[in-house]
């Protein structure tokens, strides 16, 4: 439904996104996850036509967004960052107003906006001007004039964003209920959103898509996946190199590192990553270490999160902080 | 063809129903209504107003002993009230247009007009369309002054020269609005977009008087340009083409601008 080829988006000298490629079936919702400024709302701009592309290739059921932009724009639900909402329409003026611009016939208006109106439970405020609706409703406003002319394609750009708990339960489930032969895509920078409503899942970093998968693979992948800490004093270097080498060797062990902590003398702390599914290591670790003759001061198991993973994908060399900080205000631009 | 007159049907009315729910729009239409009946009464009563001037025609005329050429007082009034509500607007209209694009790309609802199966053409005319009727309605009340004054003339005017003096007021204005329409299409600041319209308006009215300090062929390229002639000479009953052509080019620069800014607004976005 939506093919992705190697896209590439350049704003003057500064990449956006690049070399993005991905595609998503019939029927699928597609999570678009990363930090703010990772180039989510680029490529979705890219999709929709509002933007083109440096490079690449982008198709929506088979058009060419940029070549064929009006008839990929017929194919499209989207909501933008903010919802695109005119204040001094009521809400179904306002509906009837996009789906007579999306080009659905005067015959099938009423009902089309009638549907729109009850799937996002706006029936009890179709009279009531948009300006005096709250977050909430507004965004529900949003959501129903992407749907509005029942486009094949959906977008929705962070539906979530600046609702309070309740809404975004509401608004997830009402995505739920909108996918079937939909082909959704939607961004977000919140992990548990993505398990909740999406089938697939792309993790966008930077302007490159770092990992694709089912939430579901990528949860088991994580959650299996655990690493012990331990802690030795041993009274040489040798010794350490040694017992690096050896749980190296271990049945189930995929990664040995030695973490640089500031410790007392002759204390060393190591992470051990172990494989996925593999059992009792955390035994053969302990006998490895007091079978070396040194002393076993402290062992942990640290069971790697989400958000680790998230985190781990996602930054490169560069702090936290500072990287996400610069990235925010690129996105200041962007917007 | 049918979709596309479609669209701008649809862009017409939201943009017009959304005139007529502005508190805005309703303050600019009665500044308009007072000042045009501030300059009718002026030309009327006032101390250079038309009455006084045939007053003293007559009285010249008296003591010279020689009979006065008959003065039809109220077709001058027409003349110069058409003249004035020109004037009025040059101020009025670019408050007007000031929003027509800025407004939608301060709200984010240009991005869904972009992405949406029209073309920035067809925004751009039914927007266009849009605020002219307004204006239009807002001349209409006006047209009750003009009727007792036109039911006075002697010899009786002809509806043609009327109807074309009004035909200038709206191609004038369409003119104003178009350019006023690009401009708003350039920032998302209204208030920039008022000052800016307003400026440029102000040249082209003026334009004619500064190109006489040019000489040859760019002086009178200038002088061409300019509004106030090219009205003036349809509010005194001159049906000269060029005057058309110039006022339809105006319109269809400002539709053709506001078309590419909107593509090019795209394409720079960083």
């Amino acid at each position: 439904m939506i093919e992705v080829e190697h896209l590439s988006k350049l704003y003057g000298s500064t990449t956006a996104i690049e070399d993005v490629t991905f595609a998503v079936e019939r029927g699928e919702i597609l999570g678009f996850l990363g930090p703010n400024g990772a180039g989510k709302t680029t490529t979705m701009r890219i999709l929709t036509g509002y933007l083109p592309a440096t490079s690449g290739t982008a198709k929506v059921a088979g058009f060419e967004v940029h070549e064929d932009s009006l008839a990929v724009r017929r194919q499209i639900g989207y909501l933008p960052e903010t919802p695109p909402l005119y204040p001094e329409m009521t809400v179904e003026g306002f509906l009837h107003f996009v789906a007579r611009i999306k080009g659905v016939s005067a015959g099938d208006r009423a009902h089309q906006v009638e549907s729109a109106m009850s799937r996002c439970g706006l029936m009890e405020k179709r009279t009531t001007l948009i300006r005096k609706l709250s977050k909430g409703y507004k965004q529900r406003v949003g959501i129903a004039q992407a749907i509005v002319h029942d486009p094949p394609a959906i977008i929705l750009d962070e539906p979530t964003v600046g609702l309070d708990p309740r809404q975004i339960i509401e608004v997830r489930n009402l995505i739920k209920s909108l996918a079937g032969d939909r082909t959704i895509i939607l961004s977000t920078h919140i992990l548990p959103e993505v398990s909740m409503t999406c089938s697939r899942v792309a993790i966008i970093n930077r302007g490159r898509i770092v990992a694709t998968n089912t939430p579901e693979n990528l949860m088991t992948q994580l959650s299996e996946a655990s690493s012990y800490e331990v802690e030795v004093a041993a009274d040489t270097d040798e010794a350490e190199t040694q017992l690096i080498s050896s749980l190296k060797g271990l049945a189930g062990v995929k990664q040995v590192e030695r973490l640089t902590i500031n410790l007392p003398e002759h204390r060393f702390k190591l992470r051990v990553t172990t494989e996925q599914g593999a059992e009792s290591v955390g035994r053969a670790i302990a006998a490895t270490v007091v079978g070396g003759g040194l002393g076993l001061e402290e062992m942990r198991r640290t069971q790697v999160s989400l958000e680790d993973v998230f985190l781990q994908l996602t930054t490169e060399e560069a702090p936290l902080e500072t990287d996400t900080e610069s990235q925010t205000e690129t996105t200041g631009e962007a917007a | 063809m049918r979709v596309i007159i479609a669209n701008i049907l649809a862009i017409y009315q939201r943009e017009l129903r959304s005139y007529f729910a502005s508190p805005l729009a309703y303050v600019v239409a009665g500044i308009f209504w007072l000042l045009a009946g501030i300059f009718y009464t002026a030309l009327l009563l006032g101390p250079d107003g038309v009455i006084q001037r045939a007053a003293l025609i007559d009285l010249q005329s008296q003591q010279l002993g020689v009979p006065a050429p008959p003065v039809d007082a109220p077709t001058i009034l027409l003349r110069f009230f058409l003249e004035a509500l020109g004037f009025i607007s040059i101020f009025i209209l670019p408050v007007l247009s000031m929003g027509l694009y800025a407004e939608e790309r301060k709200r984010g609802t240009l991005e869904l007009l972009a992405t949406s199966p029209i073309t920035n053409w067809a925004v751009a005319l039914g927007k266009l369309l849009a605020v002219v009727t307004f204006f239009l309605t807002m001349v209409l009340p006006l047209l009750l002054y003009q009727a007792i004054a036109y039911a006075a003339t002697n010899p009786p005017m002809s509806v043609a020269i009327v109807l074309l003096g009004h035909l200038g007021l709206i191609l004038l204005a369409a003119s104003i609005l178009s350019l006023g329409m690009f401009i708003s299409s350039l920032t998302d600041s209204t208030i920039l977009a008022a000052i800016f319209t307003f400026a440029l308006v102000l040249l082209l009215w003026m334009i004619d008087s500064l190109s006489k300090s040019f000489s040859g062929p760019l002086g009178s390229v200038l002088g061409h340009l300019s509004l106030l002639k090219h009205y003036g000479n349809l509010t005194q009953g001159i049906l000269d083409s060029s005057s058309l052509i110039l006022f339809a080019s105006y319109i269809i620069l400002g539709l053709f601008l506001t078309a590419q800014s909107i593509e090019a607004f795209k394409f720079q976005r960083s």
